[in-house]
């Protein structure tokens, strides 16, 4: 089959500038959202995927596995599983066993305290900063214990939804009343951690009035040691009611329990996709039905209708495909990065290679799905009466 | 020996239905057009001209009879089949001209070679040609909307002509035009019958036009009318 020139293809574009700014427009639009969608899966499943060392096990009580905030143990018990468990990963003399307290508590910020939102707040020792070895301070120093001093994560503003301004070092901020100061900043690229609060436990503990820990993080020595071990502690000690878990393995079940809101995201982009499809083929066929005529003689010359489809499409992907362009440099420049929070904390929107292929994809699929029932519908004319066309 | 005619027409009807009537713009119509022929369709609107210029040109499908032209029955062609018979047998020349208007008055000529295997030195030089054949050389790289619209017509004669046609079909060729423009593209089409040999079929409304064919024959409701039942008519009018 002889195809018509790709120039004709192009040039039928400039034919109108209004309709081809709609259809640019219209593609960027459906695209940007297919962006934001992706970015949002994306950037939620790789935060929880990416918290959690690979060999540090969580110890909490047992019926908390699904949420370490429920979860209540004695506080002896970071000790009792030091003494007890042989493999434990240990530095210069010091064991990886982090005991903290994991807590939402409401948080307000600014001069006056008028910015307010509820903050992941996790109570933790030195110890804590050799189990979550992706966490480093960026600016300022760790808090020192009964000085009612946080270190807040790169991310924590958006958590709480307040300005990044108001957890600058050195801010005052009031944690289930009570004033903090914010005295180092911390960072913990991709995972949930960066949303976080980090205070040292014991006056996390007296300020939420609890006697117990949440948790125990522990790292093991590979090469002594492995989960089982934990395990078999916490079945030997029915009388501290633990139960372990590999850290990975809790964060992704969390992951799992975001689902459903992943797939919310997919359909809602999909069905305002579908929405724009509509927008799309009314553009398309407006643009298609003022050159029936034309479409005819092409027809009359010899040109087979597969040969006038492919022109056709060739149009139409062009112009949204010139949108999806501007809307994944938009993507890139403007949403990657860009935090978003949700229950378990918050994550950067992940605008990467996968989701801009995934944007060009949909724009390109746009205007191919947005050009073939307008040019079904001008061709199945028959030619004469396409002629006869105005 | 008998020299058998380009286009042969047998009981040729067509008609289509709309709503819940039935339209028979073409009716058992029998016609012979000989190669080199130049031949006028005249008639009342309606009375079927277009609608046989169409089915000669491969753009319509008669619903009976036989049509056969270089001996090949094109009724029985597919869809593909006839769009690619037309690329190489049939030029079109239309009322108003049909000129794609994103394409310079080359690139509309050059068109209907894109569907022929030539290099882009050959599809140049019978460009070249065809422009020049018209006396439109010159304005070959202007775009539609800036010619006349005697020019334009001259451009879509060449489309017609380029690939080097055994028809040329021309429906009302000058119907648009003013007497001056259309005298020139009546001489350029009456040339083309008789210096290049082509067998043209137009449909005119113009008796003057139709007085440059070598044949004129008259339609009404679908059918032929014979000469003699003709001049009778004219007498009595």
């Amino acid at each position: 089959m002889r195809l018509l020139p790709f120039d004709y293809a192009v040039r039928n574009l400039g034919r109108s500038p209004l309709r081809l700014a709609l259809s640019v427009l219209g593609g960027a639009l459906v695209v940007l959202l297919v962006i934001v969608a992706g970015g949002f899966v994306r950037g939620m499943d790789g935060a929880l995927r990416a918290t959690g060392h690979q060999h540090n096990v969580l110890v909490m009580g047992v019926g908390s596995e699904e949420s370490v905030e429920r979860s209540e143990i004695s506080a002896a018990t970071a000790s009792l599983i030091e003494a007890s468990v042989s493999g434990i990963r240990t530095r210069a003399g010091v064991a990886y066993v982090s005991p903290e307290v994991h807590v939402m508590l409401p948080v307000r910020a600014g001069p006056a305290g008028e910015r307010h939102g509820n903050a992941f707040l996790r109570g933790v020792t030195p110890a804590a900063t050799l189990v979550h070895g992706d966490v480093s301070l960026i600016e300022g120093r760790l808090p020192r214990a009964g000085a009612d001093e946080v270190i807040v994560g790169r991310m924590a503003a958006t958590t709480i939804g307040v300005r990044q301004i108001d957890l600058a070092v050195g801010a005052q901020l009031r944690i289930d009343n009570r004033p903090w100061t914010v005295v180092g900043r911390f960072t913990a690229p991709g995972s949930v951690l960066d949303g976080e609060i980090w205070a040292p436990l014991a006056d996390v503990m007296t300020a939420t009035r609890r006697e117990t820990i949440s948790c125990v993080v522990l790292t093991l020595d590979p090469e002594q040691a492995e989960f089982e071990d934990i395990a078999a502690f916490a079945l030997m000690r029915p009388d501290l009611k633990l139960a372990a878990m590999p850290e990975r393995e809790y964060y992704r079940q969390l992951s799992a329990f975001f689902a459903p809101i992943r797939a919310v995201a997919w359909v809602t982009a999909s069905l305002i996709a579908v929405g724009g499809l509509f927008g799309g083929l009314n553009t398309m066929y407006a643009a298609f039905a003022s050159r029936v005529r034309e479409l005819g003689t092409l027809q009359s010359l010899g040109f087979r209708r597969g040969a006038i489809v492919v022109s056709l499409v060739q149009e139409s992907s062009l112009a949204t495909a010139a949108g999806a362009l501007a809307a994944c440099a938009a993507g890139v420049l403007a949403l990657d990065g860009v935090g978003v929070r949700f229950s378990a904390g918050a994550f950067a929107l992940v605008v990467d290679a996968t989701v801009v292929l995934i944007g060009l994809g949909s724009g390109v699929a746009l205007g191919l799905v947005g050009a073939l029932p307008p040019a079904w519908r001008c061709l199945r004319m028959p030619i004469p009466t396409a002629l006869k066309s105005v | 020996m008998t020299v058998q005619p380009l286009i042969q027409c047998r009981g040729l009807t067509k008609s289509y239905r709309k709503g819940d009537t039935l339209i028979t713009p073409l009716r058992s119509l029998d016609l012979d057009v000989a190669a080199g022929e130049f031949l006028a369709l005249m008639g009342p609107s309606g009375s079927g001209k277009t609608t046989l210029l169409n089915l000669i040109a491969g753009i319509d499908s008669p619903t009976a009879g036989e049509l056969r032209i270089g001996g090949q029955d094109i009724a029985r062609l597919s869809r593909s089949r006839l769009a690619d018979w037309r690329s190489d047998n049939v030029g079109y020349i239309f009322q108003l001209y049909n000129l794609v208007p994103v394409l310079t008055a080359y690139e509309n000529v050059e068109l209907p070679l894109l569907l022929h295997r030539l290099s882009r030195r050959e599809r140049h030089a019978r460009v070249a040609a065809a422009l020049q054949l018209v006396g439109i050389a010159d304005r070959h790289d202007h775009y539609p909307r800036q010619l006349s619209g005697g020019q334009e017509q001259r451009v879509a004669i060449a489309r017609a002509i380029v690939t080097d046609p055994k028809i040329i079909v021309a429906d009302e060729p000058t119907g648009d035009l003013d007497a001056e423009s259309a005298a020139a593209i009546m001489d350029l089409l009456s040339r083309l019958c008789d210096e290049l040999g082509k067998t043209l079929v137009m449909v005119t409304h113009d008796a003057r036009c139709a007085a440059r064919a070598r044949r004129t024959l008259h339609l009404e409701k679908g059918q032929l009318i014979e000469p003699g039942r003709l001049e009778s008519r004219e007498a009595a009018a």
